[in-house]
């Protein structure tokens, strides 16, 4: 619910609550009021009439009706209400009237005086009409207001949601936000400054460290590397070499591991913006050409359907893609197995038989997330896949079927 | 041939200058910006390989200085920076080629014979061991007057082989010159087995030797006499 039909709903209930108590104890102070003025009015008229009729003079008054009776006195007064004929209107109408009986001069009689008066229903009416206009009146006169007046101090707010929701900590463009009066808005607005600095800050911090740590790793790297060379010249025992070979293999995952995460820090700051045309069935036929003798060995047959495709991309890019891609088909296939590959305009498709994966598949492209039976796997390559796609504005996706890994790659 | 190596991590520059020197070139060292420029403009040399972050300078000034000096020397940049437009500017600025830290010494010696082979041309492009001649311009591998019909790969190895004659060469080195190193493929070394043996058995049957030894567990050896 919006926060501007919120807002108006309960100022709408909370009047009509209002004005139907108001309304209603309108009513009955009226009726209140009104009973009692008429009653004194009645109770007046009857002791004229009375004092007159004592004095021996004839009480002739409109709607007084004196009669002589048999009745005990009666000093406490009757009221009531009455209906009666008017032949002028031609209708009839609600009176008011007192009853008494009074001695006077010996005689019993029997006065009743009537006054005129609007009916409770038509009180009533009167009321809840004048009422009801109220309502409505406020009412619309609330929506237009809380229109006009709220799109216009909320308009900031809205502009900011917008600029917010396509802000990314990994995009050096600082937040750009729209200034408002309001007091409240305004702090959310320093607020918001602070938070994305210090994200930007905190994130810039950690980006850099991961580049000169790659960096810092690879000169250390390279002397283990050379020197294991230089043991592996040396005549050693087969244990000794058995020892080397394990050590030299896990440099080997280091090294790899390290670039990769060199290059996926290099991709979060944008190194590779600059981008041209690229022919994309170059680049994957380049690969499968070179890639050829892995597939022969392990006997994996591969199909192609290749169309000649320019894409917008930086080539290097375009070049690690593929390779990943391939490289991950290849590993994940069993030996005889089959690999698809294709190529359209719309969609780079590549396919491999494969049993299924021991994890969930929404998980695939998270870094360092691996089959537990490739401990040998650096776990970026496809995260890395991922990023490249985000970059060029592409979409990478992945499903399983009919015993088929399938990634598709649409431009 | 006389090469000046350029590097600022002592134990790096030591492994090289062993490495190389075994390999029958003369090497100078530097390790520093100034010691490098130094040299470069006091000494001829054939090749240059240069680290590109160097205490005191920028390698790639060095790389300038060198060039504005019209030394006919062939310029292998050595840089733990990997990027792309780090390679263009340094291939721009007139290196003639680039590797990236951290790299196997075969490779490094591969790569700087390459680059002798390239820059030299004109002369001597044919490589021989014993009866074995390897024309490098043409891409053929001879025995005698036999051609020995190699596959690109096989061919590529060979040459790999040769220029490491007499060292043990791992399997993964071999990986990584034959295929690149963002093939993701640690646990698929069948592959260099697979070539070498397909090579072994091609030279064998022209020349009756077996010159690739396995040194077991470690890789393979090229045997020259």
């Amino acid at each position: 619910m919006k926060l501007l039909h919120r807002t108006t709903r309960d100022f709408l209930l909370a009047t009509i609550v209002i004005l139907l108590i108001t309304g209603a104890g309108l009513y009955l102070f009226l009726q209140d009021e009104v009973t009692a003025e008429m009653n004194e009015q009645l109770a007046l008229q009857a002791a004229t009439v009375s004092r007159q009729l004592e004095e021996g003079k004839d009480a002739h008054y409109l709607f007084t009706e004196i009669s002589k009776t048999t009745d005990p006195v009666r000093l406490d007064p009757v009221y009531g209400d009455t209906l009666l004929y008017d032949p002028i209107q031609k209708v009839t109408e609600d009176y008011h009237y007192l009853d008494i009986v009074k001695n006077i001069r010996g005689e019993n009689y029997h006065i009743k005086v009537m006054t005129t008066y609007i009916g409770w229903d038509e009180y009533f009416k009167m009321i809840f009409t004048a009422l009801l206009g109220t309502t409505l009146l406020l009412a619309a006169a609330s929506i237009l207001i809380n229109y006009f007046s709220s799109r216009k101090i909320w308009k900031p707010f809205f502009l900011n949601l917008e600029s917010i929701k396509n802000f990314s900590v990994s995009n050096d463009e600082a937040l750009k936000l729209y200034d408002s009066p309001i007091k409240e808005f305004k702090e959310m607005q320093h607020t918001l400054y602070d938070m994305t600095q210090r994200s930007h800050r905190e994130y810039n911090a950690l980006r850099e460290f991961t580049e000169n740590a790659s960096h810092e790793i690879q000169t250390p790297l390279g002397i283990i590397q050379s020197k294991l060379d230089r043991i592996s010249q040396l005549n050693v025992s087969e244990e000794m070499s058995r020892h080397i070979t394990q050590a030299k293999s896990g440099v080997d995952r280091l090294k790899r591991m390290n670039k990769n995460l060199l290059l996926l820090a290099k991709l979060d700051n944008n190194t590779f913006a600059d981008k041209q045309m690229v022919w994309f069935d170059e680049v994957i036929n380049q690969h499968l050409e070179t890639m050829e003798e892995l597939f022969t060995v392990k006997e994996i047959a591969a199909s192609t359907h290749i169309q000649r495709t320019p894409v917008l991309s930086n080539p290097y890019l375009c070049e690690i893609l593929v390779s990943n891609l391939i490289s991950n088909a290849l590993r994940y296939t069993e030996e005889g197995g089959l690999i698809n590959i294709s190529l359209s305009t719309e969609q780079f498709q590549i396919s491999n038989t494969g049993t299924e994966l021991d994890f969930p598949a929404e998980f695939l492209f998270d870094r360092f997330r691996k089959s537990t039976k490739h401990v040998q796997s650096t776990g970026l390559g496809l995260a890395i896949v991922q990023q490249i796609c985000q970059l060029n504005s592409w979409k990478v996706n992945y499903h399983y079927a009919d015993q088929q890994h399938v990634f598709t790659v649409l431009f | 041939m006389k090469l000046l190596l350029i590097e600022d991590e002592p134990l790096l520059l030591d492994e090289m200058d062993l490495y190389l020197t075994e390999q029958g070139y003369r090497c100078e060292k530097a390790t520093n910006y100034k010691e490098g420029e130094e040299k470069i403009t006091l000494y001829e040399y054939d090749v240059v390989v240069l680290d590109i972050t160097l205490p005191g300078g920028n390698g790639l000034a060095l790389l300038k200085l060198l060039k504005d000096q019209f030394r006919d020397a062939g310029v292998l940049i050595v840089s733990a920076k990997d990027s792309l437009s780090d390679k263009v500017a340094g291939l721009g600025l007139g290196a003639d080629d680039y590797i990236t830290k951290p790299f196997y010494l075969e490779e490094l010696n591969a790569r700087i014979n390459a680059l002798m082979r390239r820059r030299s041309f004109s002369g001597n492009n044919r490589m021989k061991i014993d009866m074995l001649v390897i024309d490098t311009a043409a891409q053929e591998v001879h025995w005698k007057d036999h051609i020995i019909a190699l596959t690109k790969k096989e061919y590529e190895l060979l040459l790999y082989f040769i220029v490491n004659k007499n060292r043990v060469v791992s399997k993964q080195s071999i990986a990584e010159h034959l295929w690149g190193d963002h093939y993701d493929m640690a646990d698929n070394y069948d592959t260099v087995y697979v070539h070498t043996m397909n090579l072994r058995k091609k030279i064998t049957a022209h020349s009756g030797t077996d010159y690739i030894k396995t040194v077991y567990g470690m890789g393979y050896k090229f045997m020259a006499p």
